[in-house]
């Protein structure tokens, strides 16, 4: 068969004549197509079962969901993601006698609990304030952190409270979902919302902000670096009494039991102690969440 | 204003062009002399060209970065491909169905956003089957999700080549005592993908760049793609670097894509 030369008009679509065998074919294939890529697994994965009947995303793992970089909680270092929700999450890992594996996800996530409903991760953890409208989509654990807010400037601006940023009118800037956004929306800002806690230090630093509304142990942990200490300033602690914690799907209350055993386990044993002072800072005891400190809805 | 002063003023069409394209020029040179010396080289050095950092993403960018986005599009392509000409064929049908079927399935995945896309496959597909996992965990997803986005645009790209495929062939064939069926898999379509290997290519270029997009499955370290990889080392280094060089590798694939393309089409 010689292809024609020459002009290649296209032209009115023509029907196929349509044979039958084929014509019955192609939806046939179609589904092949794409119950290829769904096909059910054997059960291995689905509802695997760890120590204390808590079934598990994937056999041999607990999989965490997260939002990476969030130092000091959850960051990539020397190629691994570490940090102070790693920690204690390991720990529970450790309870059910599997190993963490940690999935990077985006953030909006957590407040919806999509990933968790959806089956692609057991846990998350990724520095979440405890609030009643998060409780709605999922179950927390006890709280494993008191957080404040923290207000961070450039030094350049003269910018000296909250209510400074206010009175000049200047942009503040916040990351997407969080409390620190929904406390300056409250307060009548209206904040420019940035994807991750970098994307928020790189909009301070380019100045497309001039000040940023964020969790303080983040911004403690920005200024470690002498560069940003010497470009930016704390002006405000906003003490909101936001607790973090861990979530689950709703009714998964034997993985809830399994991560609060540990939390409590490592409060008496001083294991919780140790990973405070490695990752966060000075431990106070008295300061420190209680288990029975009631959750704001801030 | 005399008659004479009139003609003497009347620009003739070559002093026209001359003018507008001197003028053209001198817009063109203003605004890259305003970038040359209105941006700040010095700041623009220490976020984008650090030497040393650039140097600690080797091999990782490629061995890690790279390997994952060549992975996730060549896996989305192939999946694309095969269910594009299916959708295609379908289109063509003589059967009505099929043919709504077709319609509807590219009118949807074209005129969707793929960031959209992904976020379904990632939520709404494990949802919908409980209990059953996609095959290959974020890179099976990854294939899907591209694949589904690629193959709307391939079907309309394999639909407009089997009808530029002159009617003859689809005679002759007939006429030698082809069925239909068969006329159209040895005859017709072995000369449309040669017609549209151009378009087919193009579209693997796209994949290339919304592979971007897996990070929205949810990855591990070990699956991150280009994007992805420079983004997150651009916080951790709290420099921009990163990003230019997971950029720099993207253009060495799209770059010489591009110009095979150019070398397919002038054929």
């Amino acid at each position: 068969m010689h292809p024609l030369p020459g002009r290649r008009t296209p032209r009115p679509a023509r029907p196929l004549t349509a044979a039958p065998p084929t014509a019955a074919l192609l939806p046939a294939l179609l589904l092949a197509t794409l119950t290829a890529c769904t096909s059910s697994d054997d059960g291995a994965g689905a509802s695997a079962t760890a120590a204390g009947g808590v079934k598990l995303a994937k056999a041999g793992q607990l999989t965490t969901c997260t939002h990476l970089p969030y130092p000091p909680f959850q960051s990539e270092i020397d190629g691994r993601v570490q940090g102070f929700d790693v920690s204690l999450i390991d720990l529970v890992a450790k309870e059910l006698g599997v190993r963490q594996t940690i999935l990077d996800t985006p953030f909006e996530n957590f407040k919806t609990g999509a990933f968790l409903n959806s089956g692609q991760c057991d846990v998350a953890a990724a520095g979440m304030t405890i609030t009643a409208e998060r409780r709605k989509n999922v179950d927390f654990s006890d709280p494993y952190f008191d957080a404040t807010q923290a207000v961070l400037v450039d030094r350049n601006s003269g910018l000296t409270s909250l209510a400074d940023v206010k009175a000049k009118g200047a942009r503040l800037g916040a990351q997407a979902q969080t409390t620190g956004e929904d406390y300056a929306k409250k307060q009548g800002f209206d904040p420019v919302s940035f994807e991750s806690s970098d994307a928020v230090l790189s909009g301070l630093r380019t100045g497309q902000v001039k000040a940023v509304i964020i969790d303080y142990p983040v911004v403690q942990g920005w200024l470690k670096t002498k560069t940003n200490a010497d470009a930016f300033r704390v002006v405000d602690n906003l003490n909101t009494g936001e607790q973090y914690g861990f979530t689950v799907r709703k009714g998964n209350t034997k993985l809830l039991a399994a991560i609060n055993k540990a939390l409590t386990q490592a409060r008496s044993d001083g294991t919780y102690k140790t990973l405070y002072e490695k990752w966060i800072g000075p431990y106070d005891a008295t300061a420190t969440s209680s288990p029975a400190a009631s959750p704001s809805a801030s | 204003m005399t008659e004479l002063d009139a003609t003497k003023r009347k620009l003739t069409r070559r002093q026209k062009q001359r003018t507008s394209r001197a003028v053209q020029y001198a817009v063109f040179a203003a605004a890259v002399l305003a970038f040359a010396f209105g941006a700040d080289w010095g700041r623009l050095r220490n976020q984008f060209a650090q030497g040393d950092i650039a140097r600690q993403m080797f091999p990782d960018v490629i061995t890690l970065a790279l390997r994952n986005t060549v992975l996730y599009t060549l896996s989305g392509f192939a999946l694309g491909l095969v269910l594009g000409l299916v959708i295609a064929l379908m289109r063509l049908s003589s059967v009505g169905p099929y043919r709504w079927v077709a319609g509807v399935y590219i009118e949807i995945f074209r005129g969707l956003p793929a960031l959209l896309i992904f976020v379904f496959i990632g939520v709404a597909v494990p949802l919908a089957f409980p209990g059953t996992e996609i095959v290959g965990g974020t890179y099976g997803k990854a294939a899907l999700a591209l694949g589904l986005v690629g193959a709307a645009y391939m079907a309309e790209t394999f639909r407009a080549g089997i009808q530029a495929v002159p009617e003859g062939q689809t005679e002759a064939a007939r006429s030698l005592g082809f069925s239909p069926a068969r006329a159209m898999l040895s005859v017709v379509i072995p000369q449309a993908v040669r017609i549209i290997l151009p378009p087919l290519t193009n579209e693997l270029i796209i994949l290339f760049k919304d592979s971007s997009l897996v990070l929205l499955l949810g990855v591990t370290l070990e699956e991150r793609e280009l994007s992805k990889y420079g983004r997150d080392l651009a916080s951790t280094t709290a420099n921009s670097t990163p990003i230019l060089v997971a950029g720099l590798c993207y253009l060495l694939v799209t770059v010489p894509l591009g110009f095979v393309v150019r070398r397919m089409e002038a054929k």
